[in-house]
């Protein structure tokens, strides 16, 4: 049995389809996964969000001190009332400030934290694919009318006895 | 005795003589430190209505900061295992003797993660006699944001927090503190 062998435009194609084949599972999984996450899972993911307030830089979730202890229940407490994520991070703000939540809001001067890495990287990409354009644009240089002939003749020159391969040959002008 | 013995004794003593040196020092820096201090803090409240604080006192009965409205109150956080707040105590109790009047300044202390029979010792050691609500499960301390005691707020006669400071008060903190809270006020 012999493999099939395919096209060198097929070949270059595959990694096109692997990324449309990985995009198109990615959205159907993300689609399709559980609906709201548990009072449980909701208090881990807020409890993991916090800074212990007594503490130096670890979650609220990873601490036993009495402030973090409280601030467990507390967010217990209001997931358990029905209280947003938002409202919770708001009423916690509100009394120790915005250094309890250990991911910054992303508003004022913290939000060029967020988007000056996102438009350096687009700019850096932008910039790269410019270069390549123009690159690949050089690339394909036209050529004038007495080059082809300059070339035509060495060559029949070259066919008709010139230098052999192997040869150095002299530099067409 | 051999080189070789004669060099790693003498290695020996130059580090139990280096270590010496360094225990020496730690000491004397440790013993030589100026006592931690009082400081004003950032915190959101000030400038806003200070959260309630309702409940009861290490001696039964029961407390509403309501009550006090139209004073200035100083809302003090402690625990009696606390070395700073073991060291502002006398400083409180000279506050409290210096603001007796009934229409001055009043203190109010908050158990920070201690038991009422222990706080109860520490305050009458040392003869504090001002009200110190219990604080199970340290929901006032929650709602006032505090990190660790000792901490002190200074609420305004209108019922809104003037100030956070952190670390042990001394009795002149607070009354400098206090001036400059109601000269800010007015």
């Amino acid at each position: 049995m012999t493999a099939r062998r395919f096209s060198p435009r097929a070949r270059a194609r595959v990694p096109w389809v692997a990324l449309v084949v990985v995009v198109g599972v990615a959205l159907g999984v993300g689609a399709n996964h559980p609906s709201a996450p548990t009072a449980p899972q909701r208090e881990a993911a807020i409890d993991a969000s916090l800074r212990c307030p007594s503490c130096e830089d670890i979650s609220v979730a990873d601490s036993s001190a009495p402030t973090a202890v409280a601030i467990r229940q507390l967010v217990a407490t209001r997931v358990a009332a029905g209280q947003s994520d938002a409202q919770i991070d708001a009423f916690l703000v509100s009394r120790y400030g915005p250094g309890i939540l250990l991911r910054p809001p992303v508003s004022g001067i913290t939000a060029a934290v967020w988007i000056v890495p996102v438009v350096a990287m687009a700019a850096a990409g932008a910039g790269l694919a410019v270069v390549f354009w123009r690159r690949r644009r050089l690339e394909t240089v036209s050529v004038a009318a007495d080059d082809r002939r300059l070339v035509a003749r060495a060559l029949a020159e070259q066919a008709g006895g010139g230098p052999g391969p192997g040869r150095d040959t002299a530099p067409v002008p | 005795m051999s080189e070789r013995a004669l060099r790693r004794r003498h290695a020996a003593r130059w580090v139990a003589g280096s270590a010496l040196v360094i225990g020496v020092g730690l000491v004397v820096l440790l013993a030589t430190r100026p006592p931690q201090a009082a400081t004003e803090a950032y915190s959101p409240l000030v400038g806003h209505p200070a959260p309630a604080i309702v409940g009861t006192t290490v001696g039964g009965s029961s407390f509403d900061l309501d009550s006090l409205r139209g004073r200035w109150v100083v809302v003090n956080f402690f625990a009696s295992w606390c070395p700073p707040c073991q060291q502002e105590e006398p400083e409180l109790v000279t506050f409290a003797y210096e603001h007796r009047a009934p229409t001055d300044a009043a203190l109010v202390g908050v158990v920070f993660d201690d038991s009422a029979s222990g706080a109860r010792g520490f305050l009458q050691g040392s003869g504090a006699t001002w009200p110190a609500v219990v604080d199970p499960g340290g929901q006032v301390a929650l709602d006032y944001g505090v990190r660790g005691p000792p901490e002190t707020f200074l609420v305004a006669p209108d019922g809104t927090v003037a100030a956070r400071i952190i670390g042990p008060v001394t009795s002149a903190y607070l009354d400098a503190s206090l001036r400059q809270a109601e000269q800010a006020v007015a």
